[in-house]
């Protein structure tokens, strides 16, 4: 059974097929590994020892290693919470405050940032989900007459650019420098998310559409009533794609912005550092515990979100590299 | 892309006039991610014509391939070129590696607990933003009193005196590598599980009959399952390599230009760090980056077809 499934990883044109596939073979391989558990142990009953030194050297080798993922962002905020800065390896706060974060949603060209990065990041999601799902439904309508020549169209900016300067003068020319808008027109269309999506919407079967079509349902009510409903977790994973990368990106506006009231968190937060600059607060700081409490609301979003949303971080990744 | 013609053969009976009326609907969809891509995708190419011009200010008039010369002659342009493929191609190899090494280890974890816990915190540092990353570590890397590791390393007396990581040419690039591999190492493990996921289990018991020890199954039958998916990683990112810019940006200064400049940073600081910059001679780096980039697209594309028998793209 699990061979079967792995051909058809790899030979499989009908990518819809796939991600069932492996999620079965996944389920699959837990089950063996449940049941060749003991196995491993009859053979481990010939030479004990070195399977035993192998587990163990494995076990504490993989324990290092998710201490230095740890340790950086646990110190971090440990030292968002300290009053003063202590710089050593001390992984606790020996004066504790909340002062750094109360810094930071108090002084207007702090929190401003933040707001703005919320909202480019809501909408930016937003849209980007809108032209992903409807480029990726229309490109699924193999009897329309264009639709290679759509695909083409679509594909080739995936090729070539037309390369950072004349981006830019196009953006100057439509009055988007200046303006944190310009992080949606840059993410709003996202070609590799919007194949993701087509190859999604592929594994759902044909037969819904005829029937829908027979009903009498035109091709936007499809669209709304089917086809976005079954596609829930493609929606998530692809979703949170978007949302990352616009939460998370500095570098348009390090391009693109000057406007202090325009900028993201991120850009904010960074020239904070860089500069050496803090504002001016009521509350007892430290610089560094400021920069601190900064890094941890950069990251707190997905960070939070991230252990229960897992699956789909995960699974747009997977479709995208397995499939594509 | 590929897949259903059989539904067009199909349809090819009706007229086409027929068939567009049919398929309105779907043409209005499409209308918005169209003007979207013609926007903010094709508007900017025909910028590209600036390359043969002299832009600066609000003068433009052409100068044929003037920019071109002056791009092969300067010295900046060249150490930028280098260190564009240096950087980019060490990263990958050095993140591809780990991830492989990473892989194999913790699929041989027994617990399925561990593994998905260790898993979930080898992931983490993927959802950070570089400027974030860079942000910590800069913090972390500072020579003044409040840069924990120069601080620690002190105390301990491993050293006299703080190391400048990010400002010395000679620590640079390694620390680079080092940031980058805490960031992306993990992720890149995702593709490898997908892999290893699907390697039958017959496979090992088959092994292990034949008295294979663990460390054997390990190198014969887990990595070999994996060779297929590392082409495949490589190729694809073969084809991005030039691209690089943020990871970059986020922790070079001008103290190491000449072994962290890349080319696009070197496009960014000729414009925008220039007191009246020559659009015309940084579209010109940008076009010849941007060509580069489509024949190392095309090329791994060919390699992709050749390897798995479907394109990239």
């Amino acid at each position: 059974m699990a061979e079967k499934d792995t051909k058809e990883i790899q030979t499989s044109e009908k990518e819809g097929i796939i991600s069932d596939a492996v999620e079965k073979t996944a389920k699959a391989v837990e089950k063996e590994d449940k049941r060749s558990t003991p196995k491993i142990n009859m053979v481990g009953d010939k030479k004990p020892s070195k399977i035993k030194l192998f587990d163990i050297v494995n076990y504490l080798v993989f324990i290092l290693l998710a201490l230095i993922i740890i340790i950086p962002i646990w110190k971090v905020v440990s030292d968002s919470f300290n009053e003063v800065g202590v710089y050593q390896f001390k992984l606790w706060p020996t004066k504790p405050t909340i002062g750094g974060y109360a810094t930071i949603f108090t002084t207007t060209r702090l929190y401003r940032p933040f707001l703005n990065s919320v909202i480019t990041t809501v909408v930016g999601t937003l849209v980007g989900l809108l032209m992903a799902t409807l480029g990726g439904y229309v490109l699924n309508q193999y009897d329309m007459p264009g639709r290679s020549a759509f695909s083409y169209f679509l594909l080739f900016t995936m090729i070539f650019s037309g390369g950072m300067i004349p981006e830019y003068l196009v953006m100057k020319q439509l009055h988007l420098t200046d303006n944190m808008w310009i992080l949606v027109v840059k993410h709003g269309m996202n070609v590799y998310n919007l194949v993701l999506m087509k190859n999604f919407f592929e594994g759902i079967p044909a037969s819904l559409y005829e029937a829908a079509k027979l009903d009498g349902c035109s091709p936007m009510q499809i669209f709304y009533k089917i086809v976005l409903p079954l596609s829930k977790a493609a929606l998530a994973s692809i979703g949170l794609m978007f949302a990352v990368t616009v939460w998370n990106d500095y570098s348009t506006v390090q391009i693109y912005i000057t406007n202090p009231d325009q900028v993201n968190f991120q850009y904010k937060l960074r020239v904070m550092i860089m500069d050496g600059d803090t504002p001016t607060t009521a509350y007892k700081v430290s610089q560094s515990t400021l920069y601190y409490a900064g890094i941890v609301c950069a990251i707190l979003p997905f960070m939070a979100a991230y252990p229960f949303l897992q699956k789909y971080f995960v699974t747009g990744v997977n479709v995208g590299a397995v499939k594509e | 892309m590929s897949g259903k013609n059989e539904a067009a053969v199909k349809t090819r009976k009706k007229p086409l006039g027929l068939r567009i009326k049919n398929n309105i609907g779907f043409y209005l969809m499409f209308l918005p991610v169209f003007i979207f891509v013609l926007i903010i995708y094709y508007w900017p190419m025909l910028g590209i014509r600036y390359s043969f011009y002299s832009y600066k200010l609000r003068d433009i008039h052409w100068v044929g391939l003037e920019h071109f010369k002056n791009m092969f002659a300067a010295k900046e342009f060249w150490i930028a070129f280098k260190n564009t493929l240096i950087i980019s191609i060490v990263k990958l190899l050095l993140n591809t590696f780990a991830a492989v090494l990473i892989s194999i280890f913790l699929n041989e974890m027994t617990s399925l607990f561990c593994k998905k816990f260790i898993q979930t915190i080898i992931y983490l540092p993927h959802f950070m933003s570089y400027a974030v990353v860079a942000a910590i570590f800069t913090l972390f890397l500072s020579t003044s009193s409040t840069g924990m590791i120069n601080e620690t390393l002190k105390s301990w007396g491993w050293i006299d005196k703080s190391i400048d990581f990010l400002h010395t040419p000679s620590m640079w690039q390694p620390v680079f590598y080092i940031i980058n591999l805490w960031k992306e190492t993990g992720w890149g493990t995702v593709i490898f599980f997908a892999t290893l996921s699907g390697i039958s289990p017959e496979l090992y018991e088959a092994a292990e009959i034949d008295g294979a020890t663990r460390l054997q199954k390990m190198r014969y039958v887990t990595l070999p399952a994996l060779s297929n998916t590392i082409i495949i990683v490589l190729i694809l990112n073969l084809a991005k390599v030039l691209n690089i810019f943020e990871p970059v940006f986020v922790l070079y200064n001008n103290r190491v230009f000449e072994v962290s400049d890349v080319i696009s940073t070197y496009v960014y600081r000729k414009t925008f760090l220039t007191a009246i910059p020559d659009y015309g001679y940084t579209t010109a780096v940008g076009l010849f980056k941007s060509m580069v980039g489509c024949i190392l697209m095309l090329l791994s594309n060919f390699a992709s077809k050749k390897v798995r028998g479907r394109g990239i793209i």
